[in-house]
C-alpha cells in the first residue's frame, strides 16, 4: 500500500506543524526519522485520519484521506500503534484486543478469536492474555499495542516511536518484530532512535522543523557524513569545531568521533561515517546552527 | 455500524460494572438513604400499604440522591479516552463517533442502572421480609423503569458531554448544585425546577405510582406550564421530556470530541 503526500500542511493555531511535506512511500519497511517536534507524530496522525490536513493532499492505496469516505477506507486497512498508546486498566489483554478487533469491524467471533491467539502468539503474551492490563510493564504494553494493530492483518501499518523508553532487550524484541511484519504490507516506522532505522529498514525519510529533508535508501543518510567524519583522540577538551557524536575514554587518551565537514584537529583522522553520524551531518544541514 | 455499537456499549458496560467507586458510591448512598430517612420515609409506611405505593417510595427515595453518585462517576467516561492515552487509537478506527458516542453512553446508562436496579430488588425483598406481598419484586422494577431510569438515562446524557466543555471537577460541583436546586429545592422558596415534568428524580411517575403528589409534582411555582396535576398522562410526559432533553448533549457529543482529537 503506498503512500503519496503532496504539499501538505498542519497549523496548530499561530505553529505550523508541518510546512509543505512532499514524501512517497513504497511498501515494505520505511522509516521516518526527526527530531522530537520535527513534525513526525503529526504526519503519522494525518495518515491515521485522526488530523485532518490543514491543506495539501495525502493519497494512501490510492484513497484520498482528506475525504471521509477516503479516510475510512484507508482506516479499514489500517494498523495504528499511536505514540504513548493508553489502555484500558480494567481490561485484560485478551478483552483489549477482542474489543478492538470488534471496533475495526472482525464480526466472524472464530476468526477473531483465532486471530487474537495467534497475535498473542506473536508477541508472546499469550501467558498474560486473561490478566488485566493495569500493572503491565512499557514493553508488554507496546506489545499489546503491537498486537492490536495487526488484528484484521492490515495492508499499512503505522508506528510511532514505538520503542521509546524500552530497555534495550524489549527494543531489540520490538524491532525484531517489526521487521518480521513488514514482509507483505506497508510498515512505516516513525521514531528519533537512529539505531532502530538502521536496523530495520532499507528506505528512509528524515523530518526537520515541519519538512522532509531527505528521502531514499538508508545508505544516502550515511553518504552525507562520507568525508566529514573524523576520529580524534586527545587527552585534552574535546575539539571544538563540528559535532562530537560520541566519546569513549581510554588509557592512552578520549575517542571522539566528530561530524565536521572541516578537520576539526590538526590530529584528526578520517574514517567511516556510521547512519548516527550521517543523520547528524543531515541536521546541521538542514538546521543550520 | 450497529455491531460496532454493541461492541462499544458492551465494553463500556464491562468496564464500569468493574468499578469499585460504582458500587461503594450505591451502596453508601443507599444505606444513608435507608437509614437516615424521617418519619415520612416508606420504612413507616402501614403495613397495608400497596406493594406500588411501598416500591414507588422507596424508588423515589433513591432517585433523590443515588443519580449524584452516578453523575459524578459517570463525569469522566468520555474525557478518559483522552485521559488514559487511547482517544487516539479509537479515532483511528473505521468506527464513526457518533456509534463510538451512543455505545458509551447505552453502555454507562446500563452499567448505573444495574446497581440501581438491584438497589431496588434488595429493598423489595427487606419489605417482602414485613409484609409478605410478592408483587413488591414486580413493582421494584417497575418502579425502577419509570422512576430511576429516566433519570438516570438524563444525568447520564449531560455526565458524559459536559466534561468535553469543561472539567470533570467543575462539572461535579455545578452538577451537585443543580441537582439541589433543580429537584429538593421547594418550590416556594427560590424559582426552580423543582415540581415540575423536567425534575430527574421521578416526580411525577413515583406520584402516579403512590397515587397522589409524591414530593412537590405539580405543587405551585416557576414555569406553571411545567406544572399539570401528577397522573398517568403527566408521568409518562415527564419521561418523555427528560428522554428528549438529554439527546441534545449527545448531539453534540461528536463534534466535541472531534475537535479535542485533533487539537
Amino acid at each position: 500500500m503506498d503512500i503519496m503526500i503532496s504539499g501538505l500542511r498542519r497549523r496548530f493555531g499561530r505553529v505550523e506543524a508541518l510546512r509543505g511535506v512532499d514524501l512517497a512511500v513504497p511498501g515494505g519497511m520505511f522509516g521516518l526519522l526527526g527530531t522530537n517536534g520535527a513534525g513526525k507524530t503529526t504526519l503519522m496522525r494525518i495518515l491515521a485520519g485522526v488530523l485532518p490536513p490543514t491543506s495539501g493532499r495525502v493519497l494512501v492505496g490510492g484513497h484520498d484521506i482528506t475525504t471521509r469516505a477516503g479516510r475510512l477506507a484507508v482506516q479499514r486497512r489500517l494498523g495504528y500503534l499511536p505514540q504513548d498508546l493508553g489502555l484500558y486498566p480494567d481490561l485484560t489483554t485478551h478483552e483489549f484486543l477482542e474489543y478492538v478487533g470488534l471496533l475495526k469491524g472482525l464480526d466472524d467471533d472464530a476468526a477473531r478469536r483465532r486471530q487474537i491467539g495467534e497475535l498473542l502468539d506473536m508477541v508472546g503474551l499469550s501467558d498474560v492474555a486473561r490478566r488485566r492490563l493495569k500493572g503491565f510493564s512499557g514493553g508488554m504494553r507496546r506489545r499489546v499495542g503491537i498486537a492490536q494493530a495487526l488484528l484484521g492483518d492490515p495492508a499499512l501499518v503505522v508506528v510511532d516511536e514505538p520503542t521509546a523508553g524500552l530497555d534495550p532487550e524489549e527494543r531489540i524484541r520490538f524491532r525484531t518484530l517489526l521487521a518480521q511484519i513488514a514482509g507483505h504490507r506497508t510498515v512505516l516506522l516513525s521514531t528519533h532512535i537512529v539505531e532502530d532505522v538502521a536496523q530495520t529498514c532499507q528506505e528512509a525519510a528524515v523530518m526537520a522543523s515541519g519538512r522532509v529533508v531527505f528521502t531514499g535508501p538508508v545508505t544516502g543518510i550515511i553518504d552525507r557524513a562520507q568525508g566529514a567524519t573524523w576520529e580524534v583522540v586527545t587527552q585534552g577538551p574535546p575539539p571544538s569545531t563540528g559535532v562530537v557524536v560520541s566519546a569513549v575514554g581510554r588509557p592512552g587518551g578520549t575517542h571522539y568521533r566528530v561530524v565536521s565537514p572541516t578537520k576539526p584537529d590538526p590530529a584528526a583522522v578520517p574514517v567511516q561515517p556510521s547512519l548516527e553520524e550521517g543523520y547528524v551531518a543531515l541536521m546541521r544541514e538542514a538546521v543550520p546552527g | 455500524m450497529r455491531g460496532r455499537f454493541f461492541a462499544v456499549c458492551r465494553y463500556e458496560f464491562r468496564m464500569q460494572i468493574r468499578k469499585r467507586s460504582l458500587w461503594l458510591s450505591t451502596a453508601g448512598l443507599a444505606v444513608l438513604i435507608a437509614v437516615a430517612q424521617g418519619d415520612r420515609g416508606p420504612r413507616h409506611l402501614p403495613a397495608a400499604a400497596d406493594a406500588a405505593r411501598v416500591m414507588g417510595s422507596w424508588a423515589l427515595l433513591f432517585s433523590m440522591l443515588l443519580p449524584i453518585g452516578f453523575g459524578m462517576v459517570l463525569a469522566d467516561r468520555l474525557v478518559r479516552d483522552h485521559r488514559l492515552g487511547a482517544a487516539s487509537l479509537l479515532a483511528s478506527l473505521p468506527t464513526r463517533p457518533g456509534a463510538l458516542v451512543a455505545g458509551k453512553y447505552a453502555g454507562s446508562v446500563a452499567a448505573t442502572a444495574v446497581p440501581a436496579l438491584l438497589v431496588l430488588l434488595v429493598t423489595a425483598a427487606g419489605e417482602f421480609v414485613h409484609r409478605g406481598d410478592p408483587a413488591l419484586f414486580l413493582w421494584a422494577v417497575v418502579a425502577f423503569a419509570v422512576v430511576l431510569l429516566p433519570g438516570l438515562a438524563f444525568v447520564a446524557a449531560f455526565a458524559l458531554v459536559c466534561p468535553l466543555m469543561f472539567s470533570a471537577p467543575l462539572f461535579r460541583v455545578l452538577f451537585a448544585g443543580y441537582w439541589f436546586w433543580g429537584n429538593l429545592l421547594g418550590p416556594n422558596y427560590l424559582p426552580s425546577l423543582t415540581g415540575t415534568l423536567l425534575t430527574p428524580i421521578g416526580d411525577y411517575p413515583a406520584s402516579w405510582l403512590i397515587g397522589e403528589r409524591a414530593l412537590y409534582a405539580g405543587a405551585p411555582g416557576w414555569l406553571s406550564f411545567l406544572r399539570p396535576e401528577p397522573g398517568g398522562g403527566a408521568a409518562l410526559l415527564s419521561v418523555v421530556l427528560l428522554a428528549v432533553l438529554a439527546t441534545p448533549p449527545l448531539v453534540f457529543a461528536s463534534p466535541l470530541l472531534a475537535r479535542r482529537t485533533s487539537s
